[in-house]
């Protein structure tokens, strides 16, 4: 028999175009993360503006803004926000990042070339106590997105759920003027150990549009609910890769 | 062990001027055919909002339309929404003994409180009090039927003293039931004294326990109603053919449209957490099962491989066979949903339930096979 390659995949450089990136590989472990969720019914047609051709979207159309700030990170505290639309592959719930925003340039990187998290670099500014809980999503000196829990009660930690991302991935044709590339959905699915929780009222509010990050364009329709969680949570390695 | 058919009107895009009209009258003359075959029940769904999945928002208009072309099948709500928010419980009490009426006194009384954001959300109802709203719908739809003036002053609705018409033809009331789509709420029927209507498309081994415990508890029960129900329905999908191929192929389509529609509402779990909706429920075992795979194939993998143990897909002999093993954990009737997004053509629909009721419903109730009005093929007695 001819010999075969003896390089496991478990030990592929994870970005094979750097050689040495700024960062570590994944999994990131997150501990003491803390996490506010905002779910709220949105636009049919916005939706299906945006979404992927093998996605389904969910009736009714629901989008979720998620903030999270993580203290200890193998590159420092960072916070990132992730504004996504609720949808389905087949039958599957799952959550399509749509855009985000990170306060923090090597966690720009990161996400992006690792996670595929569509991040721009901007400010987030989260306020909590008294069972309420803020965010302030600033892109470019303008803030794009407020979101707010408001009346937060406990809630039982189990009944908390982040759905998986679904996170676009962009291969470049190898051969020039070649297109579209290749695009492909990367599944992130980190796991959350929930250690409490708060449910309340959401408020979601767009207050500047901005065409280079535009949150506004999957509008507040109705409230669903808002959730605010401290949780050990990860960045994992993407699981699943499925087509565009 | 008796069965009988289930109905949720779902209705594929793209939609047209018909396509509404085309699923309701399919489904009559399937009710119809089911009811000369020697099938005991028929159920009707009410939901709301779910594209595509259920049109089937109006379920007493259905049942009437059922009750005035049939003559045994006994008809159902499987389920009516008693909540508040959705029906008022005295127009839920009064247009259920209307029906009663005009079908001979067949109904089956199902209750239900919804499992969907897609439907609270849209009737502005707070997930977290539904468990609490259908019981005090429960305990007080049985005395509007059989008390002469009925008063109620509850939590979330109440009514002075009036008298509620008009009252069931079955005295004193017609069974009652409630869809069950989790072991908790089995032991909530069974402590009730109501029928376990199982809703959720599961195996014989995912129902066995839940059959126990409701077994086990209903003998100690303190009914709700004027007598106790102590019946179990299971739910399956149907179809019947003349090979195992081709009962696959059909079968197949049937599971994974159901299952793909059923996908795209949103289950209260999968958004809103609250400690009255646990589990995803209601029916989302096929998709649990995708999860539980949840390979990069999983979100591509189409229809194949996806026929469950115990549906009654297949050869007669096969749904003999599967069948079997839902008598074998005590369930009472089994329940079939013959087609979704009328992926199967309307004939070999029909076909599927001639055979069934040609080969194996001998097997199980001779009676009622005996009792056959002919072969289904003339039109109904009217």
């Amino acid at each position: 028999m001819p010999d075969q390659g003896q390089m496991s995949a478990d030990r592929l450089p994870h970005t094979l175009p750097l050689v040495s990136p700024p960062y570590p590989p994944p999994p990131w472990p997150l501990p003491g993360a803390r996490l506010l969720k905002a779910t709220y019914e949105t636009d049919k047609d916005a939706v299906l503006r945006w979404l992927p051709p093998s996605l389904g979207r969910p009736v009714p159309p629901y989008a979720h803004i998620i903030v999270g700030h993580f203290p200890e990170t193998p590159i420092g505290p960072f916070s990132l926000a992730v504004q996504a639309l609720g949808c389905r592959a087949r039958f599957l719930v799952r959550a399509y990042s749509l855009q985000a925003v990170t306060d923090s340039p090597t966690a720009l990187m990161a996400l992006r070339e690792v996670w595929g998290f569509p991040c721009l670099l901007g400010r987030i500014a989260v306020t909590e106590g008294d069972g309420e809980a803020e965010a302030r999503i600033e892109v470019g000196g303008t803030v794009v997105c407020v979101v707010a829990l408001r009346g937060g009660a406990p809630i039982d930690a189990e009944l908390v759920r982040f759905d998986p991302y679904l996170n676009l991935r962009l291969t470049p044709s190898v051969q020039e003027g070649q297109r579209p590339p290749y695009l492909t959905l990367a599944q992130i699915d980190p796991h959350y150990e929930v250690k409490r929780a708060l449910r309340g009222k959401v408020e979601v509010g767009f207050p500047r549009a901005n065409e280079g990050a535009p949150w506004h364009a999957v509008p507040f329709l109705a409230p669903v609910v808002a959730v605010w969680a401290e949780a050990d949570t990860e960045l994992p390695y993407a699981r699943f890769v499925m087509p565009y | 062990m008796k069965f009988g058919v289930f109905f949720e009107l779902s209705v594929p895009k793209p939609w047209h001027e018909r396509s509404e009209h085309q699923v309701y009258f399919n489904a009559l003359e399937q009710v119809e055919l089911a009811d000369q075959l020697g099938f005991d029940q028929a159920w009707a769904v009410e939901h709301h909002f779910l594209e595509e999945y259920s049109h089937c928002s109006a379920p007493e208009v259905f049942l009437a339309a059922a009750a005035m072309r049939t003559q045994r099948i006994r008809l159902g709500h499987g389920v009516m929404m008693v909540l508040p928010p959705f029906n008022h419980p005295v127009r839920c009490a009064e247009r259920a003994a209307a029906l009663d009426i005009i079908s001979n006194g067949r109904l089956e009384f199902g209750t239900g409180r919804s499992a969907t954001w897609t439907e609270l959300g849209g009737f502005n109802c707070d997930p977290d009090l539904t468990k609490d709203m259908w019981d005090e719908a429960l305990r007080a739809i049985p005395k509007m039927w059989t008390q002469e003036v009925f008063s109620w002053q509850g939590k979330f609705f109440s009514v002075p003293p009036r008298c509620i018409l008009p009252k069931p033809l079955q005295k004193p009331h017609p069974p009652l039931w409630v869809a069950v789509t989790s072991p908790e709420t089995a032991i909530q029927a069974a402590e009730r004294g109501i029928g376990c209507l199982g809703v959720s498309v599961g195996t014989p081994q995912e129902y066995e326990e839940r059959v126990k415990a409701y077994r086990r508890i209903v003998r100690e029960c303190e009914p709700v109603g004027e007598f106790v129900n102590d019946q179990v329905n299971g739910v399956t999908f149907l179809y019947v053919d003349e090979t195992e191929e081709e009962a696959r192929l059909w079968g197949s389509k049937l599971v994974y449209t159901f299952g793909l529609l059923a996908a795209h509402f949103t289950g209260v779990s999968a958004i809103y957490p609250s400690p009255a909706y646990k589990v995803p429920g209601l029916l989302f075992a096929l998709r649990r099962e995708q999860e539980q795979r949840a390979s990069p194939t999983a979100a591509g993998s189409g229809e194949g491989n996806i026929i469950r143990e115990g549906m009654a897909i297949g050869t007669p002999e096969t749904v003999i066979r599967n069948l079997k093993m839902w008598e074998e954990i005590g369930v009472d009737r089994m329940v079939f949903l013959l087609n979704a997004g009328e992926v199967i053509p309307q004939e070999k629909v029909l076909r599927s339930l001639r055979l069934f009721a040609e080969h194996v419903l001998p097997k199980f109730d001779p009676e009622a096979a005996a009792a056959r009005s002919g072969d289904g093929k003339g039109k109904a007695p009217r």
